[in-house]
């Protein structure tokens, strides 16, 4: 068994590589301009000649796919900080409410700072969206106080996400007009747009993040068997507990600030990682849900900007698609086990 | 110095809720606490577990309070089993037992091969080492507690904190972790401290107790007294019907004969030798049924059925034996509760012949006149005869044509004996097995009165001279030897409050020269006639002085003033006041020397010497004056 164990994780975690790196090679290759393959490769591995190739690869594609597998790896593993910390299987930062929060954050202060003609920087965005994550997490914390059922807190944070989109479609609506497309755009969730500068920044902000929580995982597999057992071994809970929100509340509103509120991946994907590596150990679903969350982010990204091309779909509907089933699944399978406790 | 200290701690959330908490945990040890739900257990447990801040005092670990500690040294030294984990998913068993190794593993928590043969062994001695592979979400309850117990274990704890371990455990599943836990304390020196609902397994698991109650945390308390009836319904706030129907012994009911004395309904007993014939019946019906009776019962010579559950009743090599608890009813002597064993062995080839014999705890015969002969058991007639009828009743009943031999013995019997008469009267080496009736009627008059004729009887055996000194109490006895040397010879006997029955016995052993001799305040009632004179049968000291100082020519703010007085001293204090007290003394002393006279109806002479407390003599009747020169003089 322990053999067996070592040898599925290793399989798994290479498979999850293999797909990381075709499906960013398709997100290169594949695209509205028509570019040949033979084009695109000699432009990637020599300096080619093909100014508009060029352009279109190092402007565009290849920042995009990086920044989805930055974002991709950021979302999943939010979405597990989360689960592990509100020991909920269905918790996640869009469920939860914490990408509205951000979002409406990100929202008013573009629409404000965008009609006093000021520039926005990212970092400004992103801060915006941390102060909106975090409002949004004490929100939920404070009803997590009173209500222990998973079904409760999801509604609860659904409700907040409502709340925070009609907001924030009322911002939309005084922001200037030619704004408006990209606000709007942004407001659905999507990948388009990035620059290489955007990619540095979120790279700046993720990375530690990952690296901390990664650092974290040896807490984080104490504290899954609850609060009082976590401390029996030495936890220090408070600081722990913080340490979790801050993680995930910065990851998501990392997320939200440069690409706009993305459903269901931080449920889906540490899920679907667990079930691959067979194990729930944060030690071993952490690196999958970095691998994961990248592989699936690209492959709906793909499906986002190619299905209808030239009409790019919202990320987030195609991550909707593919994420919701699972929470529904999720939700029925803990129904089942609350009624059978 | 102890492990684990509570010093004045004071537990709560927010404010305190139990405050003064004083006691301490040793190693090797099980400490509960028990107390009704709502009461702080949980709280007060938390706290000592550093899962909650103090609300005031503070809680030492191993001489060191609790907040000094680092987390992760505080977790190398307690583990605390909760009842309710999260649910886990794709986590086995091992997996959660390997939880425990957190404080001593590194940064990432990578188990090092040391940790895994820890984690093994753990699981190895909780059972499960089985189920290591299993699905912590899929295994039983029972099993469930036994892998968390594992996962303490694994934290190498000095001391263990389990909160209601037993909460979802059924009947086995509760015995598993308790044999553990007691392995544990054993073998690992653990110092464990639960909570438990349960008291009957409280009370079989713990070293030592603690009673949570809303507004109080007890001292630590041996098992025997937390367990006390009182103590329970106090703490639970239960009714003595609640009790009884959670403790309530499903044994016959007690044996409730009830008389009357007084005021007070006083239950019946019944005597050792009904005892020792209801083991002797239950041993036999053993031997001859193979199994072991729940109850057996026999009519006592005063016709009441005596009922109970043996205390054990089994087989020996050579036979089987049935121990009984005696039951004294209210009348609480030094043999109540002691267990009387029967050993009987079967006599196949003597037929209906049945030898009785009294081994440990039942005294031997080393005087003549008692019941039995010198050298026997003091096992008397009555009881004798009720062992043989109760077996010849199991031989006819199942047909058995042989005879028996019986061993009597009473547990604690030798150490009993000493606080009886026995040692007095000649019956050394344990209690004697008696009684008439079969039943012991609570009011030990009567065996005072029973003993009393005994040591009657024996004086009169060895007594030439017939002559007798009674005495309610050893008062003024020295001061008279030391006047009249003679009376070294003449046996005293205490009568105790029955002056009148010492006076019949000494009548029925043919004494013929009888002194009694006492204190005033017994004596004076003699003069009245009571002739009992325990004062639940009548008082009339005043009276008496009163009377008799009224026909001395007293005036009536004297009789009044006598009939006032708290004692007799009092009583002569102030007859000396008014010059009355030799006419009253004399009027008295006639009356005594009336009163005895009559009672002894010409069987014997009979006379009283009485003193006093503060006077020391006071006067003695003619008859004693003549008495007295006459033993003087031969």
């Amino acid at each position: 068994m322990k053999q067996n164990g070592t040898k599925r994780l290793t399989i798994s975690y290479l498979a999850l590589a293999a797909a990381l790196l075709a499906l960013f090679m398709l997100n290169i290759f594949c695209g509205s301009t028509a570019l040949s393959p033979k084009d695109i490769l000699s432009t990637l591995f020599s300096a080619g000649n093909n100014a508009l190739a060029q352009k279109i690869i190092f402007g565009l594609r290849l920042p995009r796919a990086a920044m989805v597998v930055l974002l991709g790896a950021a979302l999943s593993v939010a979405g597990y900080l989360l689960q592990t910390f509100f020991a909920n299987p269905i918790a996640g930062p869009f469920v939860m409410g914490v990408s509205g929060g951000a979002k409406l954050a990100v929202a008013l202060t573009m629409v404000v700072l965008l009609n006093h003609g000021l520039f926005t920087s990212s970092l400004t965005l992103i801060l915006a969206s941390f102060v909106g994550a975090m409002v949004a997490m004490g929100f939920v914390l404070a009803v997590s106080q009173r209500v222990k059922r998973a079904g409760v807190l999801v509604i609860c944070g659904v409700m907040i996400s409502y709340i925070c989109s009609a907001v924030t479609d009322v911002v939309v609506a005084f922001a200037q007009d030619s704004n408006i497309v990209n606000l709007h755009n942004w407001s659905m969730g999507s990948f388009s747009g990035m620059t290489w500068e955007n990619v540095l920044t979120a790279a700046l902000i993720v990375l530690p993040c990952l690296a901390l929580s990664f650092m974290l995982s040896k807490p984080m597999a104490a504290y899954q068997m609850g609060e009082a057992y976590a401390q029996s071994v030495g936890v220090s809970v408070r600081p722990f507990s913080v340490a979790l929100v801050l993680l995930s509340s910065l990851l998501a509103a990392c997320v939200t600030a440069f690409a706009g509120p993305i459903s269901f991946v931080g449920i889906a994907v540490p899920h679907l990682v667990k079930r691959t590596l067979r194990s729930a150990k944060p030690l071993h679903v952490l690196p999958g849900c970095v691998l994961g969350g990248a592989a699936f982010c690209l492959l709906c990204d793909l499906i986002a900007r190619s299905i209808f091309a030239p009409t790019e779909l919202s990320v987030s509907s195609v991550t909707a698609i593919f994420g919701a089933p699972v929470v529904i699944l999720l939700l029925v399978r803990k129904q089942r086990r609350e009624a059978a406790a | 110095m102890s492990y684990c200290e509570a010093n004045d701690l004071a537990v709560g959330y927010n404010s305190p809720l139990l405050e003064h908490i004083k006691f301490a945990a040793e190693r090797g040890q099980i400490l509960t606490l028990i107390g009704p739900n709502g009461a702080g257990k949980s709280t007060l447990m938390k706290t000592l577990a550093a899962q909650l801040a103090p609300q005031g005092g503070a809680v030492l670990l191993d001489g060191q309070s609790l907040s000094v500690y680092s987390p992760t040294a505080r977790a190398r030294k307690m583990a605390l089993m909760v009842p309710r984990t999260n649910r886990t998913e794709l986590t086995t068993c091992f997996d959660v037992a390997a939880a425990g190794r957190y404080p001593y593993t590194g940064r990432l928590g990578i188990l090092s091969e040391e940790d895994k043969k820890q984690v093994f062994d753990a699981l190895h001695l909780v059972n499960a080492a089985d189920i290591a592979d299993r699905d912590f979400d899929k295994i039983s309850d029972g099993q469930r507690q036994r892998v968390l117990l594992a996962r303490a274990v694994c934290q190498e704890p000095e001391i263990l904190f389990l909160d209601e371990p037993t909460s979802f455990l059924d009947v086995k599943g509760k015995a598993e972790l308790m044999t553990i836990l007691r392995r544990l304390a054993k073998e690992k020196n653990t110092a464990i401290i639960l909570s438990l609902h349960e008291l009957d397994l409280a009370q079989k698991l713990s070293d030592a107790v603690v009673c949570v109650s809303p507004d109080s945390v007890s001292d630590i308390m041996t098992v025997k007294d937390a367990f006390q009836k009182e103590n329970i319904q106090k703490l639970y706030k239960m009714s003595d019907e609640e009790y009884a129907f959670l403790f309530g012994k499903k044994e016959p009911p007690k044996f409730e004969h009830y008389i009357r004395s007084g005021q007070k309904l006083l239950r019946c007993g019944y005597t050792t030798g009904t005892c020792a014939a209801l083991g002797a019946a239950g041993a036999a019906r053993l031997l001859f049924t193979g199994k072991a009776p729940e109850t057996v019962g026999l009519r006592t010579p005063k016709g009441i059925v005596v009922e109970v559950a043996p205390i054990y009743c089994e087989k020996t090599e050579t036979g089987a034996v049935c121990a009984i608890r005696k039951d004294g009813g209210d009348d609480i002597d030094a043999t109540d509760g002691l267990p009387v064993i029967a050993n009987v062995t079967l006599l196949p080839n003597e037929h209906g012949v049945v030898k009785i014999d009294g081994g440990k705890g039942v005294g031997r015969v080393t005087k003549p006149g008692l019941d039995q002969p010198v050298g026997a058991a003091a096992i008397n007639h009555v009881p004798r005869e009720m062992i043989t009828e109760a077996l010849l009743k199991e031989a006819k009943t199942f047909e058995y044509k042989g005879g028996f031999f019986v061993l009597v013995s009473i547990e604690g019997g030798e150490e009993a004996a000493k606080k009886t008469f026995n040692p007095h009267i000649g019956v050394i080496g344990g209690l004697s097995v008696l009684g008439t009736s079969g039943i012991v009627e609570p009011m030990s008059q009567q065996a005072i009165v029973d003993t009393m004729q005994l040591e009657i009887h024996q004086a009169a055996l060895k007594n030439g001279a017939r002559r007798l000194i009674l005495t309610p109490g050893n008062y003024g006895l020295d001061y008279l030897r030391e006047t009249y040397p003679a009376l070294m010879d003449i046996p005293i006997i205490k009568c105790s409050n029955f002056i009148g029955d010492a006076l019949d016995a000494a009548a029925t052993e043919h004494f013929e020269e009888v002194l009694l001799v006492g204190h005033i305040g017994k004596l004076v009632k003699v003069a009245g006639g009571i002739m009992n004179t325990h004062s639940r049968m009548a008082d009339c000291r005043t009276e008496l002085f009163c009377t008799y100082a009224a026909l001395a020519g007293a005036k009536k703010e004297v009789c009044e003033a006598l009939m006032q007085a708290a004692t007799t001293d009092a009583c002569l204090d102030i007859l000396d006041q008014n010059g009355l007290r030799e006419p009253v003394m004399h009027g008295l002393i006639n009356a005594v020397q009336l009163h005895l006279e009559r009672r002894a109806a010409g069987a014997f002479q009979v006379g009283a010497v009485l003193f006093s407390n503060q006077t020391g003599p006071l006067g003695q009747t003619e008859t004693a004056g003549k008495l007295l020169q006459k033993w003087k003089e031969s």
